[in-house]
């Protein structure tokens, strides 16, 4: 390279990491629908929270809008007859749910012209008819709202939180306050798209702008974290504290609170990136931890920012739940995060780190492109899990720790809902349902996990092969770029792929995406013989001679054969290598439609191996164990692992023995 | 004058050592019934191993380092392998535990671990009688080993199976029944500290009440060996009664051969001969290598046995004592046990 030009490249580093971050916008980020302001106070005692809310509200569809739905989610905890429960089978995350019950009551509900719309507000079950189920309620207006005119609506809400079992309550005196104010559905030209709250789904809603003061008493002055921006703090009537935030853009809004909080703030500052507030809401056994959340969401904060452009949000809160309350942690809600870890957490685990990075992915799938949760939970939970992986391979690199047993090596910290690491072996599999479907609808929530998180990312880590990270990193950048603050589907997710790619990769998602079908290529046998020379009857000068004509019967090296077979279910193009003696390879092509291909290659050298999918494109691929043949067997590996069992089972036995 | 031993726990153990080196067969004995009951298992394990790895481009990867991947592939894809034998293992101390009920799960090669587990328990009850019972003779020999074994079995089989079944009522109460009762109250505490403290302290009760239970079942089998004189009821609570006279002393006994044991696994991790395959070792090393540690460790569980009976032993021995007690006077030779002749004449003998 020419000094000149070094020079240069030189100054346009020095320039890119001198360029002053990103301002923020100074109008709002996108067109709001559904705004919110509210008052509310907390009870601690009583775990309720009381509050005012005024709603304004604009029908962007083309028809007018007779009536109003919302969702009033806290109504799943009722009772053990509520959809939720029926579905959750009384667990939630793996833990026996407790008899404890949430509820939101809609005290007051005026229409702007004063009407009171509280006698029309009647609970609905769009999704299953259930009556016993009180998640959704519609209310009939006065009159209709016109396309394009915006309404408020004031009512008064009580919600009473349960014991914390699933994202939202309380356990002693902290707070993790979500779904927890009666919000809007989401209208569309189709008609409301209001879900009731399910087992497995999670949230959909419109962009707004909110504005929320919370009432708490003084012990929990400083202690209190939310969405947005903190722009007030003032004393209240009496033993308490009043604190106001304010965030524009989003689509949802939770706060928590807990006196034992510590808080930690740090800075967010990158080149080409906006500037970010960090703070985090840590519990005191956990504040050692603080630097390890901060360094997990920094590279957050770069690396996907850098795909999918910048977080453009002037705050970023997260909050460790205490012990006993790990079920209001791992969650997302706008610009707030709930992370989770433990007192014994080692650095090498990567579990804080796990789930912060995770948690902040959402920022972008759930909170800015803000897809359809409800109906298509993979394009949240399964982009981000897919990112998320990248994150934490770019940043911790891509190996986990292991610990070796006598020879028997024990992975730790493997999350089989990140699969497209170094270990993506380690994935749950399921083709009990369609892979994409509304969330509801899977059969149970092992399948749901299994298809919306790792499915989802071992298909767009495949995707990303096929394509080249290129091409990807456009793609994914155009979806973020195009959709940010709207609603898309896996539709507009395809068009951009389309777009970037130059081709129609429809096909792609079809058998991925909207089948139930696995993948599974395997090398069936591989042989390789010594070459023979034709024996029979050959027509030489007219006549039919024995024996071959000298050119046919002078025969070297070996005929190999290779046969690959396709045992799952979807078909996916894929590459076949044939690796020779003496270093020489053969590398083809097979679209995969057939159930086999063979390969053949005559008078080469003697075949060694052949692998199918050799740089492993396919992390759909459900077993890799049986994607290769060796032509002479290898006995090495299993000699070795069969005397290591018995090892293994001697000590087994020993052990037993020494106890009784 | 006779010498005058201390009683100390280590003492004692360090004894028991020396005597389960001064005999090395019966290290060798328990060695040989371990890899006689693990042997059943090679030709499962070795046919579906080369099965499957063999024409594997995989398998030269495994050869030096496992490919975890593979495993835990392996493990996904055929379910009937080991079936839920990992999980039994793992789930051990979890606050579920593990209940019979799981044992169900069980398939192919982890069902048969588990079968031949209960195998190596019945014989570990023979062996007991074999090993406190030449531990006893000036000059012993496998066939020592044997006749003793078999002279003990039933009264030691019970004995085994009084203590196995003690300590499952234990698991089950100590452990799982405690994790249940308390899990509501575990996640109302206010910090995870105060829950880490309370689960270690369960585990340490356990663990105690599952030393208690070995103490006192072999503190049993020490006296039933030594007091042959007794009529079986008095041994058997002689031997309760030993345990409970010397709880501080066999506890440490216990405690020293678990320390040696766990001693002897660490070097084995360091130096870790069973990775690194053919780059440390080749097969037939690496089996010998393994081997020796097994044997080993073998040698210092007789130790451990021969330390329990040191510990239950008093010096000048008297009533407890297998060890005949020092005298000025010309030795005389131990009386032989009245209530069990040796089989000098068995049946069918001419």
């Amino acid at each position: 390279m020419g000094s000149a030009k070094a020079r240069i490249l030189l100054l346009a580093l020095a320039g890119a990491l001198a360029a002053p971050a990103v301002p923020l916008p100074a109008a709002p980020l996108a067109a709001p629908v559904a705004s919110y302001e509210i008052s509310c106070r907390l009870d601690p005692e009583k775990k309720t929270v009381e509050g005012t809310e005024l709603l304004t509200w604009t029908n962007t569809t083309s028809r007018p809008a007779p009536t109003l739905q919302f969702h009033l989610y806290l109504n799943a905890f009722l009772n053990t007859r509520t959809t939720f429960h029926r579905e959750a089978g009384g667990i939630a995350r793996g833990v026996p749910i407790p008899d404890s019950w949430g509820s939101v009551e809609v005290l007051r509900m005026t229409f702007a012209d004063g009407t009171d719309l509280l006698p029309a507000l009647v609970s609905i079950s769009p999704d299953d008819g259930n009556p016993d189920d009180r998640t959704v309620a519609e209310v009939t207006l006065p009159r209709p709202v016109a396309p394009g005119e915006t309404v408020r609506v004031s009512l008064d809400f009580r919600s009473r939180l349960p014991r914390v079992f699933r994202r939202t309550g309380w356990k002693g005196d902290f707070f993790m306050v979500a779904q927890w104010f009666p919000k809007i559905g989401v209208l569309q030209e189709a008609g409301w798209n209001c879900h009731q709250f399910h087992a497995n789904s999670e949230f959909f809603s419109d962009f707004g702008d909110y504005d929320v003061s919370i009432d708490v008493p003084s012990r929990y002055r400083g202690k209190v974290g939310a969405t947005g921006k903190r722009v007030e703090e003032r004393q209240g009537a009496g033993d308490r504290v009043l604190y106001r935030f304010r965030q524009e853009s989003v689509h949802d809004f939770a706060w928590t609170a807990d006196p034992d909080y510590v808080v930690v703030k740090d800075f967010f500052r990158e080149a080409g990136l906006a500037d970010v507030e960090l703070l985090l809401y840590v519990q005191p056994e956990h504040a050692s931890q603080a630097a390890r959340h901060f360094r997990a969401v920094k590279a957050a904060l770069s690396r996907m920012g850098r795909v999918l452009g910048p977080y453009p949000y002037p705050t970023l809160t997260m909050v460790d739940p205490p012990w006993g309350a790990s079920a209001a942690g791992g969650m997302e809600y706008p610009t707030l995060i709930t992370c989770g870890t433990h007192v014994i957490a080692p650095a090498t685990l990567q579990k804080p780190e796990e789930v912060t990075i995770h948690e902040f992915g959402h920022q972008f799938f759930y909170g800015m492109i803000a897809s359809n949760e409800f109906e298509e939970p993979y394009l949240d939970e399964g982009f981000n899990s897919y990112m998320t992986d990248r994150v934490l391979k770019a940043t911790y690199g891509p190996d986990h720790p292991v610990v070796n047993v006598f020879g028997y090596r024990i992975a730790l910290g493997i999350d089989k809902i990140y699969p497209v690491d170094a270990e993506r072996r380690f994935f749950d599999v399921s083709t009990q349902d369609i892979h994409a479907q509304p969330s509801w609808k899977f059969r149970d929530g092992k399948s749901y996990g299994a298809d919306t998180y790792s499915h989802t990312a071992l298909a767009l880590a495949t995707l990303e092969n096929l394509l080249g990270v290129n091409v990807m990193d456009r793609a994914l950048r155009l979806y973020a770029d195009r959709w940010r603050f709207r609603h898309p589907t896996l539709n507009d997710f395809i068009r951009c792929v389309n777009e970037v790619a130059g081709r129609d990769w429809t096909w792609f998602f079809d058998r991925t995406f909207r089948s139930s079908g696995n993948v599974d290529y395997a090398v069936e046998k591989a042989t390789s013989t010594r070459a023979k020379a034709p024996k029979g009857l050959f027509e030489r000068d007219g006549k039919l001679v024995d024996g071959p004509p000298p050119a046919l019967a002078r025969v070297r090296g070996y005929d190999s054969m290779a046969l690959v077979t396709r045992r799952g279910e979807t078909a996916l193009p894929v590459d076949v290598l044939l690796r020779f003696e003496g270093g020489k390879t053969y590398r083809s092509s097979w679209n995969g439609e057939g159930r086999w291909k063979r390969f053949r290659v005559s008078g080469g050298p003697r075949l060694l191996e052949a692998i199918v999918d050799p740089d492993e494109k396919l992390a759909l691929d459900e077993d890799h164990t049986n994607n290769g043949k060796r032509v002479v067997p290898d006995p090495r590996a299993a000699s070795r692992w069969t005397a290591r069992s018995v090892f293994w089972m001697q000590n087994f036995l020993d052990t037993l023995t020494v106890a009784w | 004058m006779s010498p005058v031993r201390s009683s100390g726990a280590l003492a004692c153990f360090g004894r028991g050592l020396r005597a389960s080196l001064s005999k090395p067969y019966l290290a060798v004995s328990l060695w040989l019934i371990q890899l006689l009951l693990a042997s059943v298992l090679i030709l499962p394990v070795s046919n579906s191993l080369h099965d499957l790895l063999d024409d594997s481009p995989s398998a030269s990867r495994m050869v030096a380092n496992p490919d975890l991947g593979w495993w835990e592939t392996l493990l996904r894809t055929h379910p009937d392998l080991l079936g839920n034998f990992p999980d039994l293992l793992t789930g051990l101390l979890t606050p579920e535990g593990v209940t019979s009920s799981k044992l169900s799960g069980l398939r192919g090669i982890g069902a048969a671990a588990v079968s031949l587990g209960l195998l190596a328990i019945v014989l570990h009850a023979f062996a007991l009688g074999g090993i406190f019972g030449t531990l006893r003779e000036p000059h012993g020999s496998l066939v020592t080993f044997g006749r003793e074994g078999m002279r003990r079995f039933p009264a030691f089989l019970a004995f085994t199976l009084a203590a196995l079944a003690a300590a499952l009522l234990a698991y089950r109460w100590v452990w799982l029944e405690t994790g249940l009762a308390l899990n509501e109250r575990m996640r109302e505490l206010q910090s995870e500290r105060q829950a880490l403290a309370i689960t270690l302290a369960r585990v340490l009760l356990l663990a105690f009440v599952l030393s208690a239970i070995k103490l006192v079942a072999d503190s049993v089998r020490a006296i039933w060996v030594a007091r042959p004189d007794l009529p079986p009821v008095s041994r058997f609570f002689a031997g309760i009664a030993g345990a409970l006279a010397r709880p501080v002393r066999l506890f440490g006994v216990l405690l020293s051969a678990i320390v040696t044991i766990l001693t002897l696994y660490a070097i084995w991790i360091v130096a870790d001969p069973s990775a690194g395959g053919e780059a440390r070792f080749a097969l037939v090393p690496l089996i010998l290598t393994q081997q020796v540690f097994v044997f080993l460790r073998s040698l210092i569980k007789v130790g451990y046995y021969a330390g329990i009976s040191e510990a239950l032993t008093r010096t000048p021995s008297p009533e407890y004592s297998y060890v005949a007690a020092p005298s000025s006077a010309a030795p005389v030779a131990p009386p032989a046990p009245d209530d069990e002749p040796p089989l000098e004449n068995p049946a069918g003998a001419v």
